[in-house]
């Protein structure tokens, strides 16, 4: 484990060098548009004493584990000069195999946000961590007498180590309360179960979204895939999704329907009744919804232990229960996700509340949460938090929490911190350090440890203590070793200090009330859901995550309100004006999404906006749906009024078109389980291509019916490519800039609309019209195929792009990189995050992807000094390494064996704009649809 | 090489005859005198210039605007344009094609008219030749504002370098550079050695010492001399068939820039003639409304008369027409094509989002031309000059849209997108339009305007016939 | 009427438009001697440095292996410069306390590096790797020179593009055997086309790709 000792014992120097580096990686794109005679004096720093195993300019990877609404998933991350540049999937974590999703790739930004909370923040400036223990020690000889006893919040807590401390915490002060929420909210049921749906053959989900954004997306969306692909057991499984507004599980559904929330609670018991053999009196529906329910119970029902009927967070907690149970009893494919002992549960939000409220609370500590924005964002809770004397509150970033709390303790990002995390499966992993703190920060297990009463807490030994069995413990060491390697711990669980002293379980979530009170037709009913980029606010501040496109809509930087078309007329407003949404708690505002297919008398909210203390670039984004039932955290609410403002905010969108009318549906083309396309065969040509003067010609094949548009892959590329950002403006210009897009298309019918999701990267065509028409041979193909874009040639004169029939060029229209950053993107140390294999491109450059040429020239030049050929798989492209559906393969065509040219020969294979004759690289899988025979648009 | 120094006709005092011919207008020009003193008399006589001056203040400023914004454009990126990842091509490419078209009528005239023996161009040529020009300067400046990096235009020109590095040479916008390189300097040439007789003329009637020796160097020592003047004639007739060739491959490789694509609404053979034929008719256009002005600023109604633009009226009705040709063309071949792109392309032209602007340059360069198959029309200048006017615009409409239909509305359909042009792309357009008026009327003020050498000759034939 | 021009205003016109075309060409000429010249390239300049280390005494004089130093030539991009405690592996018993070395010293003790002057610069937007080239059968005195004969380090070579492609047009004459890699003293290139083929196919090196635009940028 040198490299752990080499970290831990890095010298001051190193942080230097990566700063320079940064710098100077970040000044590239400046260089390499100066054509200056005599370069300028550089000077060159080597260290004073060289950490061992460290290779300047080398990189190396460490395993470890990132939190996603508490829960982990396992990475891989790769540092350069100690400089976290690139995170990827772990294959040995379950919770992650080998794939990552677009927060864990985003994670890195997170770690170089300039606007990170670097210094405790007190009462005044000066106050520094000594005040802060100064006054600890007080508040903690209060809550030893009882006079004050220690109230702690956090959000959902999946690591080990931390829940051992709270127990210890709870022993050494009695009284000791600990409250945890999920700022998600809904069902609580709902979010712990693991589906397991490559075991499943019929899939009905009732508001149910697993292939959403979540700490089990991963593993969720791998399952389904290998459910879905034709030669898996018990054939293709057959989904069907009955949701109020668009979900990616909808997305990705063979048959949709939509009813709003509270038809779907009633359908749910109905299916149960029907399940169970106890059929009551059906829920009234319309005769198409009637049909399509009545074929899919019967489906349901037809696959025995194969159908699984998932239940979503939108449903009441009885309901939830009521589809579990029956699930159980009829061996339905799903387990519980990771519990904890009951003393270790805590208790809900609304109990803190009502203490709070009570002014009781005068020792409060807040540790990675923030509730005054994502639970209970209204002025009573904040009058009643600056109340509180000795409030804490420990984040990452000084939000609106901290501003309402006496102390803002900077806590250090996961990639600088010890740490272990349980995932949802319950696999754990040990969090190792990447990088020392960028600032003076301390991990959650250091302050608990303060809190303890330690003076110098170590997170290190604090974990180590969690897994050491005993005193002397002979194995740890190999163990220890051996969990940091692999990144999942195996063969030990850890050793809590649990009293039977103190038992209290947890009460249930609050419910949402019963359907006594129907929405009357003139009031909407809102659904709140989780954003697909921003989750649940904690990534607000992150560019990355900003700029990413939502699956479907494609909007970016802010949230809409989604609407039915028929609601819409109703209002008389079109997409984009603003909308007034209000409850009898609150008002919000935000831009209207016209979505055909979701539910009518149902407003469509995402959560993570509106943020007030989340930094320059999330500040001021979009609506916080909290503000409709601060305090309750629920997720569907009625009796909601609509209205028109007025105004008009058009939503920064990538894609402006979504249709497929006519010919066009060739762009991407849809086949039945085991069907194949027309075969297009080898037409005569002029242009034969000439024998490969290189052992080596690259292709990628991707296969849409595995896309299931979760965006890992294209975060991942950004990333790795140093693709910049360009802000919400020159989006709404047209001006983003990632290199791989997925293409959203509409290609459902009038009555029954579906999605489909197309990545579209460049093509790498053989004859490609990109090249003949560059002036200074700036985009040129090279031996392996692939075309070229040497960015220090560039002059932008912008031809390729317009001569490009994929439209799969951007152009640096400013120095988004280089000098002319989106808000504080620019300021250190953010450009620290730049990978280093990768020029940074000047103002006025046309760039594109290159099948990650960084990679490819990497394994050449090792296998030239190995004097081996690369083998099939030993290169991955980022996209294809973060895809969690591995819908994304990548190879050699002159590899016989190869994946993609096993792909190539698949009768679903096609090629995008096979007429105009530019013999692409990349080629497709045309989508698959399982669809029921006996439901209306059941041919595919 | 005493000759330099006398002057072809020995006259009593220049500054007396342009002090005689101040007052009175002349309606007719029948004798070599009346020539020289209608064309060169203003160029020597300071006082009859205000409403140059005037004219000359709006130029200037619009000038002042042009460099500034392309200073501005420098300094800050490309991206102050309306473009988007999708139209990467905008204004200065619309602008460059439109300028130079405008270039080619000039040489059109002087050349192609020279060598079919029209005589009547003698009186509107040199300013024709003076408009090509400017015009094909003013285009030579839009594609380097174009590039993303304009401060590396030179790596498009074969230079030696230590990079070992050539142009592309399959690339059209290399045969560009060649193009417009070898058209400007060809144009330079052309119009020079058209103005040295003339010039020989200014320096002998010029009063001051500095305007003798000013016109005497650029004369380089012309005498009337037989041997000279032959001389003159045959190089003079020999550029001209050189420059007819020149000027239609000149558009023609504009149009290979957009037809060497694939591109739908590109990929179109027609391009090149359609090309020349429409630089042709919006130059032609555009020599009218200079002769208007010329013609009302410097007193010329006896040289260039209706006559001359009935005649051009006349050219404008067949360039007009095939123009409407043309487009014909490119609406049937996209139907007859059968492909859903190109299909779907035309109902975009016809009723997309930028329908409007193509059916107002439909009325700009086809109906309206019309007009002209009357005679009453023909000979009305208001008219004449609106129609012109109105072809100036629906030309650059037409530029324009080419780019904007094809780069909006292509094959992929989840990337079509639409161009909203910025401030600053009016103000380079506007600009350029300020800086050409600038150039003309220093041209105006420092050059004849009228080829006056070749009027005498008609005058003179007429004379002896 | 008077004279306007004397007789030479001819000669003087007719030298004007001669010169016209003359100036264009030299202007690319010049402009391309001046490039590739010494001075826009810093080709065989000496640069001074906080301690003046002498290859020529170190390699030359005492045969110490490029390897001793630059640690990272034979599997990383870059060689590597030695860190202070490299130096002090011998400078804390040999010339314990020359003024020379007092750099050295106080960054040993405050535990800041020294700063070495750049000889050698790259653009940011060229990736070269050392280590695939050693592997290959380029020695460093191929691009470094006899580095036993200089006493403050000069460079070399222009680093130009064009004078990179040289050799990936032809690497073969470059190409030494395993044993020779190290050795500052071996010439190059070498004219013996037998062994450049015999060591081509030994290194299989693949050609095709050499002069790839990808090979070099990103």
């Amino acid at each position: 484990m040198t490299d752990i000792a080499a970290r831990s014992a890095a010298p001051a120097p190193r942080l230097e060098i990566s700063r320079r580096a940064a710098l100077k990686l970040f000044t590239g794109g400046m260089a390499a548009s100066l054509a200056g005679c005599s370069p300028p004096a550089e000077k060159n720093m080597p260290y004073v004493d060289m950490p061992e195993g460290l290779v300047p300019g080398e990189p190396q990877y460490y395993a470890t584990a990132l939190p996603l609404g508490g829960y982990g998933r396992g990475v891989i991350v790769k540092a350069v000069d100690g400089r976290p540049v690139k995170v990827s999937g772990n294959p040995r974590h379950p919770a992650s195999l080998g794939s990552t999703d677009v927060f864990a790739e985003a994670a890195l930004v997170e770690l170089y946000d300039p606007e990170r909370s670097r210094d405790i923040r007190g009462t005044q400036p000066i106050n520094g961590w000594t005040e802060f223990l100064g006054e600890l020690q007080q508040w903690s000889g209060k809550a030893k007498r009882g006079e004050a006893p220690l109230h702690l919040v956090t959000s959902t807590v999946a690591s080990p180590t931390l829940l051992g401390q709270i127990a210890s915490l709870k022993q050494q002060y009695p009284g000791t309360r600990w409250f945890a929420y999920d700022p998600l909210g809904g069902a609580e049921g709902a979010r712990s179960l693991i589906p397991r749906l490559d075991r499943a053959s019929v899939i009905v989900c009732l508001g149910a979204d697993p292939l959403g954004p979540g700490p089990m997306q991963i593993m969720v969306s791998r399952a389904f895939i290998k459910g879905r692909m034709p030669e898996s057991p018990g054939g293709m499984s057959r989904l069907y999704a009955v949701e109020s507004t668009w979900t990616l599980t909808g997305a990705n559904a063979d048959h949709r329907l939509t009813l709003p929330p509270d038809k779907i609670d009633a359908l749910a018991m109905e299916i149960v009744g029907r399940l169970e053999g106890h059929p009551g009196s059906p829920l009234p529906l319309d005769k198409g919804a009637r049909h399509f329910v009545d074929e899919m119970i019967a489906d349901l029902q037809g696959a025995g232990a194969g159908g699984l009927l998932l239940p979503g967070p939108m449903l009441r907690e009885e309901t939830v229960q009521a589809v579990l149970q029956s699930g159980r009893r009829l061996g339905a494919p799903f387990d519980r996700a990771a519990t904890f002992p009951a003393q270790l549960r805590p208790e809900p939000f609304a109990a803190f509340e009502e203490i709070l409220h009570s002014g009781k609370v005068q020792n409060l500590l807040l540790l990675d949460c923030n509730p005054a924005f994502d639970a209970a964002p209204d002025a009573k809770f904040a009058e009643a938090l600056k109340k509180v004397p000795f409030a804490v509150h420990a984040g990452l970033y000084d939000n609106e929490t901290a501003d309402l709390c006496r102390w803002q303790l900077p806590l250090s990002h996961p990639l600088e911190a010890w740490s272990d995390l349980t995932s949802a499966d319950g696999t754990v992993a040990i969090v190792q350090p990447l990088i020392r703190p960028l600032y003076d920060t301390r991990s959650q297990h250091e302050i608990l440890g303060f809190y303890a009463g330690q003076t110098a807490p170590s997170g290190y030994d604090t974990v180590r203590q969690t897994w050491k069995q005993g005193a002397q413990d002979a194995g740890f060491e190999d163990w220890w070793r051996n969990a940091l390697v692999k990144g999942v711990v195996s063969g030990r669980s850890p050793q809590f200090a649990l009293s039977a002293g103190n038992t209290e379980t947890s009460q249930p979530a609050p419910s949402q009330p019963p359907l006594d009170a129907p929405a009357d037709s003139n009031s909407f009913v809102a659904l709140i859901q989780p954003d697909q980029t921003i989750y649940d606010g904690r990534f607000t501040n992150n560019a990355w995550l900003q700029e990413c496109p939502k699956p479907l809509s494609k909007g970016t930087w802010t949230n809409a309100v989604s609407l039915a078309p028929e609601d819409a007329a109703a209002l008389g407003a079109s997409d984009g004006d603003v909308l007034a949404i209000s409850s009898s708690a609150g008002k919000i505002e935000g831009p209207l999404r016209i979505d055909r297919g979701q539910a009518r008398g149902v407003v469509g909210l995402t959560l993570g906006y509106g943020r007030e203390g989340a930094g320059a670039i999330g500040n001021g984004l979009g609506y916080n749906p909290r503000l409709l039932s601060p305090g309750s955290l629920r997720n569907v609410i009625r009796g909601i009024q609509v209205k028109k403002t007025g105004r008009r905010a058009p939503i920064p969108s990538t894609q402006m078109h979504f249709s497929l009318e006519g010919d066009l549906r060739k762009l991407l083309p849809e086949v039945a389980p085991g069907g194949s396309l027309p075969a297009s065969g080898t037409k005569p040509s002029l242009f034969v291509p000439p024998p490969p003067r290189d052992p080596y010609s690259w292709a990628m094949v991707i296969d849409t019916a595995a896309c299931t548009g979760c965006n890992a892959c294209v975060v991942a590329c950004q990333v790795e490519n140093n693709v910049p950002i360009v802000g919400p403006d020159e989006v709404a210009n047209g001006r983003a800039m990632h290199w791989l897009r997925i293409d959203s298309y509409d290609i459902g019918t009038a009555e029954e609309p579906r999605h489909g999701f197309e990545p579209v990267p460049c093509m790498q065509c053989e004859k490609a019209p990109c090249e003949p028409v560059c002036p200074v041979e700036a985009s040129v193909h090279d031996t392996e195929g692939l075309n070229d874009q040497v960015y220090n040639r560039c002059v932008g004169t912008r031809f390729c792009q317009s001569n490009c029939p994929y439209k799969v060029r951007r152009f640096n229209w400013f120095a988004y990189n280089s000098g002319q950053e989106y808000k504080d993107l620019g300021k250190d140390p953010m450009p620290a995050r730049n990978n280093p294999d990768v020029t940074v491109r000047a103002r006025g450059v046309m760039e594109k992807c290159t099948y990650c040429v960084q990679r490819i020239s990497g394994a050449r030049r090792d296998a030239e000094k190995a004097d081996k050929p690369i083998a099939d798989g030993e290169l991955k492209t980022a996209c294809q390494e973060a895809c969690p559906t591995e819908a994304i393969s990548f190879g050699n065509l002159q590899d016989k064996g190869s994946m993609v040219n096993a792909r190539r020969a698949d009768p679903r294979h096609f090629t995008l704009l096979e007429e105009l004759g530019t013999r692409p690289r990349t080629t497709y899988l045309a989508r698959v649809r399982n669809a029921n025979p006996k439901l209306a648009g059941g041919s595919a | 090489m005493s000759a330099i120094v006398s002057g072809a006709q020995p006259l009593p005092s220049a500054g007396d005859a342009v002090r005689a011919q101040k007052v009175e207008r002349l309606t007719h020009v029948d004798t070599i005198d009346a020539v020289n003193t209608l064309v060169s008399g203003p160029l020597l006589d300071r006082r009859r210039w205000r409403r140059w001056w005037i004219a000359m203040i709006v130029a200037s400023l619009l000038t002042v605007l042009f460099f500034g914004s392309m200073i501005y454009l420098f300094a800050k990126g490309i991206g102050i344009f309306g473009n988007n990842s999708i139209v990467v091509w905008g204004y200065p490419i619309a602008n460059y094609v439109w300028w130079i078209g405008i270039g080619n009528a000039g040489t059109l005239i002087s050349s192609m008219l020279l060598l079919t023996h029209q005589h009547w161009r003698a009186a509107i040529n040199r300013l024709a030749e003076a408009m090509t020009l400017m015009a094909v300067a003013i285009a030579g400046l839009m594609p380097i504002m174009h590039m993303g990096r304009p401060l590396y235009f030179y790596w498009l020109a074969p230079y030696p370098n230590t990079m070992a590095l050539w142009p592309q040479w399959r690339s059209a916008l290399i045969w560009d550079f060649w193009a417009i390189l070898s058209y400007l300097l060809f144009s330079i040439i052309f119009w020079y050695t058209g103005l040295i007789p003339d010039l020989a003329t200014l320096r002998d009637r010029a009063i001051t010492p500095g305007k003798r020796i000013f016109y005497g160097a650029l004369a380089l020592g012309w005498r009337n001399s037989a041997r000279h003047w032959h001389i003159y004639q045959t190089y003079y007739r020999t550029m001209a068939a050189l420059a007819t060739p020149l000027v239609c491959s000149v558009h023609s490789i504009v149009g290979l820039d957009f037809a060497a694509s694939l591109m739908p609404g590109w990929q179109e053979t027609i391009f090149p003639p359609y090309f020349v034929v429409g630089a042709m008719y919006s130059g032609f256009a555009m020599v009218v409304v200079l002769c208007a002005g010329v013609r009302w600023g410097l007193d010329l109604e006896a040289l260039i008369t209706t006559r001359h633009f009935e005649i051009m009226a006349k050219v404008m009705l067949m360039a007009g027409t095939v123009m409407f040709l043309s487009y014909a063309t490119e609406w049937f071949s996209a139907w007859y094509s059968g492909r859903g792109v190109d299909r779907r392309f035309l109902s975009f032209e016809f009723t997309g989002a930028y329908a409007p602007l193509y059916w107002i340059m439909i009325f700009c360069n086809c109906i309206a031309v019309q007009a002209f198959w009357f005679r009453s029309a023909r000979r009305s200048l208001p008219a004449i000059i609106i129609i012109s006017i109105l072809i100036n615009i629906g030309m650059w409409l037409e530029r324009i849209l080419i780019v904007w239909n094809t780069l909006s509305h292509h094959y992929i359909a989840s990337m079509w997108r639409l161009f909203y042009p910025t401030l600053w792309d009016w103000f380079v357009l506007f600009g350029s339009l300020g800086f050409f008026a600038f150039l003309y009327l220093l041209f105006a003020r420092f050059f004849p305007v009228v080829s006056m050498h070749e009027v005498k000759e008609l005058v003179q034939r007429e004379a002896t016939s | 009427m008077a004279q306007v021009f004397k007789p030479r205003a001819n000669t003087i016109a007719l030298a004007v438009l001669v010169s016209i075309p003359v100036v264009v060409v030299l202007i690319f000429a010049i402009n391309y001697q001046l490039h590739a010249s010494p001075y826009a390239t810093l080709m065989g300049l000496y640069v001074d440095q906080p301690v003046p280390f002498s290859h020529k005494h170190h390699v030359g004089d005492i045969g110490l292996d490029c390897r001793y130093c630059h640690t990272g030539v034979e599997n990383a991009a870059f060689a590597g410069l030695p860190p202070t405690h490299t130096c002090m592996t011998c400078h804390s018993q040999l010339f314990t306390n020359v003024a020379m070395l007092a750099p050295v010293r106080q960054s040993l003790a405050t535990d800041i590096p020294i700063a070495w002057n750049r000889v050698y610069k790259l653009p940011d937007y060229v990736y070269f790797d050392h280590s695939v080239h050693v592997k290959n059968g380029i020695g460093c005195s191929t691009c470094h020179g006899d580095m036993s004969k200089q006493p403050l380090t000069m460079k070399e070579a222009p680093l130009t593009m064009g004078w990179c492609l040289k050799c990936h047009r032809d690497p073969g004459p470059h190409l030494r055997p395993v044993s020779e890699v190290f050795d500052p003293h071996v010439p190059d290139p070498q004219n013996d086309p037998q062994k450049a083929v015999a060591l081509l196919r030994h290194y299989v090196i693949e050609t095709g790709n050499m002069t790839d635009c990808s090979t070099c940028h990103r």
